[in-house]
């Protein structure tokens, strides 16, 4: 055997290779947890804004005008309605059974009201308990009112003389609004998600094999055989240990940001290498804090308890949904301590807005810095891996005389 | 003790009903024993609801900072950008000459959104022609995007409305007729059920049974894997008496749901009252609903474990498939634009009906003939998981008595 270094990680991730292979439960799982999701949420949300939101309507005018609005709900794309009610307490029913997500209100009067310039009112109900349903739905009644209203309007004005577009469009609406919505034009919602939603499933595999694949050497006594294959060096141990997993959850990592930017054509207007290199430190920064949360609690058990509280608090504290500086102040401090926060601002630097890369530099250093994470519980680590058979040998001896 | 012969049907009956007794009073010293259990069962259902609770605990954003490039400078732009500032929703963090100054402090994450007002703003106003306000929106966030629409459609509507009226005077429609010829009619909005239009209202009721079913779920598998490592018993140790298997079932069963009806209780009905999150329901129903709840994921459960040899292979494996869950409930993506596959395989999970029952009762005050469809199918669930169970314990012991 060789004495050099190299030669040393070299033995561990053989050793490591086979020791997958041959138990090859956990590390099937893995893969195909991840592209499970990869087909999950991709094809879950497929449609990019839900369309045809099924809602209701009352209307007990029944009128020419009160079916005009109910046609034109119907020709817009984003809502359907599916249920016609004789009473609110009958439409609230069917909302509480989740059937429909608006309710329209149309009382009786409210065309001849209208004629008479009473000015009536249409009620909408909005069930925001489905925030996104809810809201869409809104915004789509709003919209349409709007049109009619303005219909309405350009009626009287051409009955006043008042024609042509040119003419009309400033009475109408005085101030136009022309939105940008940077990089998501359609505000497709599988964008949001699915970009921070997958890297986040793949940091809680990392964490949990990484913590697995050391633990389990501890709780099965197979240190000693580990560390001689690293010719008794503890780096060359636990280096040749994760190089297998860098190498196995980059792939799928970087199958992630193929998959996104370029099979679905999320936006992209920067470069996907760098959001390749984001992607290869991410695995590299999580596999860090693998090594951490086991080498501070070199025992399988509470390490990977420990490793799902903290992979599962990642998705909170990516800011994805629910931005950070919205969270109370005790609370916002953490986001650094999370990978996913920085590579969610390298992705949106780099894929949506698609800025100059010295913006997003400090997002990368910040992944860097996690690689510290092992060094700082590295002496403990060592004594775990080094003392832990004598230790197991002790405890057995132990149990053995219990019995 | 072999006293299962004894001809009265009372007494062996009696007898059986001990030993499930036995049988469950012994897994509560098993996990009141078990550190790790302990933290699953008693630690996570505690603390989980708190944390998530107070990280969440602000609803929506307020005063998001936005910049505005004003280049019209004339007295109309600038009580439409005090308008803007004066919206629950936006701050105007910083005014620029250019739009190119606002890139800076948008690319360092300072500002959410941009405000474009041109130069000919004033002019076509005063011109009695359509004047255009551009927004920029970040969309690297759901909430950034709501709030900047919602803001700024309201600053721009409102400064909109009364160049409209005054346009009508020029037309010659005056007074209160003027008003209502600018909008015919009105619409009222009314939220239902969630009213500050709250992302922890939203986000939490789904959270808190997902954290029921997910401890009680990993509890059940890492209770069994670790039993089958340390080999307590020689057979299976999933049948602490050789051959009977119905009174461990039960008394496993019992053991667990005495213990979460108390979790329930906590979970859904004190922290939604202590966190101000919807809870409108009948406390009653929701304890009703979540009988068949507690006992189709104990029996799911169970099922899974009899598949798990280790202690840790659950929790190495599942905590990627919450967030699956959390979406098969139809909570954000719509239910009714989830695709049949996806719908048809939620059904596998009570927590998907878990979800929506709670969401409807303790959220949108729902009663139980309005849930139906949720409770039967957890009911459904609870059999089939049930006498799956027993299928695989038997199969099981079969195979290890050979």
């Amino acid at each position: 055997m060789s004495n050099s270094i190299i030669q040393q990680i070299r033995n561990v991730a053989r050793r490591e290779w086979k020791r997958m292979l041959s138990r090859p439960i956990y590390l099937l799982s893995s893969v195909i947890a991840m592209l499970f999701c990869y087909l999950f949420f991709l094809t879950l949300m497929s449609e990019g804004l839900p369309e045809q939101l099924p809602i209701g309507i009352i209307d007990n005018d029944n009128s020419s005008l009160s079916r005009t609005l109910e046609r034109n709900i119907n020709a817009s794309p984003q809502v359907k309605i599916v249920g016609k009610y004789a009473s609110f307490t009958e439409a609230r029913k069917d909302m509480q059974k989740g059937r429909i997500y608006a309710i329209i209100d149309i009382a009786p009067g409210f065309q001849a009201d209208l004629l008479a310039n009473r000015q009536p009112a249409i009620a909408y109900y909005v069930n925001d308990v489905y925030l996104v349903a809810g809201s869409l739905s809104y915004k789509d009644l709003t919209y349409i009112s709007e049109l009619m209203s303005g219909f309405i309007l350009q009626q009287s004005l051409q009955a006043k003389g008042i024609t042509g577009e040119e003419n009309l469009m400033p009475i109408l609406q005085p101030v136009a609004i022309d939105t940008h919505q940077i990089a998501n034009p359609q505000a497709n919602y599988n964008v949001y998600l699915s970009n921070v939603l997958l890297p986040g499933v793949l940091q809680l595999l990392i964490i949990m094999f990484t913590i697995y694949s050391i633990g389990i050497e501890m709780k099965q006594n197979t240190t000693r055989e580990w560390l001689s294959t690293g010719n008794e060096s503890v780096l060359a141990a636990l280096t040749g240990k994760v190089l297998p997993h860098t190498f196995l959850f980059t792939l799928l990592g970087l199958m992630g940001v193929f998959l996104l930017y370029e099979g679905m054509e999320f936006p992209m207007n920067g470069s996907i290498a760098w959001m390749s290199l984001a992607m290869f430190l991410f695995v590299m920064a999580h596999q860090a804090i693998g090594i951490f949360i086991i080498g501070l609690f070199p025992r399988l058990r509470d390490a990977i308890s420990l490793g799902v509280f903290y992979g599962l608090l990642s998705f909170t504290y990516a800011g994805f949904t629910f931005p950070i500086e919205a969270m109370p102040r005790g609370a916002q401090i953490f986001a650094w301590f999370f990978p996913i926060r920085h590579y969610f601002r390298i992705y949106v630097n780099e894929a949506l807005n698609g800025v100059d890369i010295r913006y997003s530099l400090i997002y990368f250093t910040g992944m860097v810095t996690f690689l510290i994470l092992p060094f700082l519980v590295y002496i403990r680590l060592r004594k775990a891996i080094v003392h832990h058979d004598r230790e197991e040998t002790k405890n057995s001896r132990f149990n053995e005389q219990l019995q | 003790m072999n006293n299962s012969n004894k001809p009265n049907f009372f007494f062996r009956l009696l007898h059986e009903l001990r030993r499930v007794i036995y049988i469950m009073l012994d897994e509560y010293r098993v996990i009141l024993k078990d550190s790790g259990l302990t933290v699953v069962f008693l630690g996570a259902t505690l603390v989980y609801p708190i944390l998530y609770s107070s990280i969440y605990r602000n609803e929506t954003i307020r005063d998001m900072p936005i910049a505005v490039i004003d280049e019209s400078q004339s007295v109309r732009s600038r009580e439409l950008v005090r308008r803007l500032d004066a919206t629950p929703d936006l701050k105007v963090a910083y005014q620029f000459n250019n739009l190119e100054e606002a890139k800076e402090p948008f690319y360092k994450h300072k500002i959410h959104g941009v405000i474009y007002i041109p130069k000919d703003f004033n002019q076509k106003i005063n011109r009695n022609e359509q004047a255009t306000v551009s927004i920029y929106c970040d969309m690297s966030s759901f909430m950034y995007y709501r709030t900047m629409m919602l803001g700024a459609n309201f600053g721009i509507l409102e400064a909109g409305n009364d160049i409209k009226v005054e346009r009508m005077n020029a037309a010659g429609i005056t007074g209160r007729s003027a008003e209502i010829s600018a909008s015919p009619f009105r619409y009222e909005k009314n939220i239902l059920f969630n009213e500050p239009m709250g992302f922890a209202s939203f986000l939490m009721p789904v959270v808190l049974v997902l954290i029921i079913h997910q401890t009680l779920f990993f509890g059940i598998t890492m209770l069994t894997g670790s039993l089958r490592e340390e080999k307590l018993v020689t057979i299976d140790p999933q049948l602490r008496q050789r051959g009977k298997f119905f009174p461990t079932i039960f008394g496993k069963t019992l053991c667990y749901f005495t213990l979460y009806i108390v979790v329930c209780s906590y979970i859904l009905l004190v922290v939604p009252r202590f966190f101000q999150f919807p809870h409108i329901g009948n406390p009653l129903d929701i304890i009703r609903f979540f009988i068949p709840f507690l006992l189709a994921v104990i029996f799911f459960s169970m099922l899974v474990s009899v598949f798990i040899r280790n202690r840790e292979t659950a929790l190495v494996i599942f905590p990627f498939f919450s967030v699956i869950l959390l979406f098969l409930s139809g909570f954000s993506w719509p239910q009714s634009n989830i695709p049949w596959l996806w719908k048809t395989f939620g059904m596998i999970f009570p927590s998907t009906f878990g979800i929506q029952g709670y969401l409807k009762i303790n959220s949108m005050g729902a009663g139980l003939p309005q849930v139906q469809f949720e409770y039967i199918a957890l009911w459904i669930q609870t059999a089939v998981y049930f006498l799956a169970t027993v299928f695989a314990y038997r199969i099981q012991m079969r195979t290890t008595e050979r």
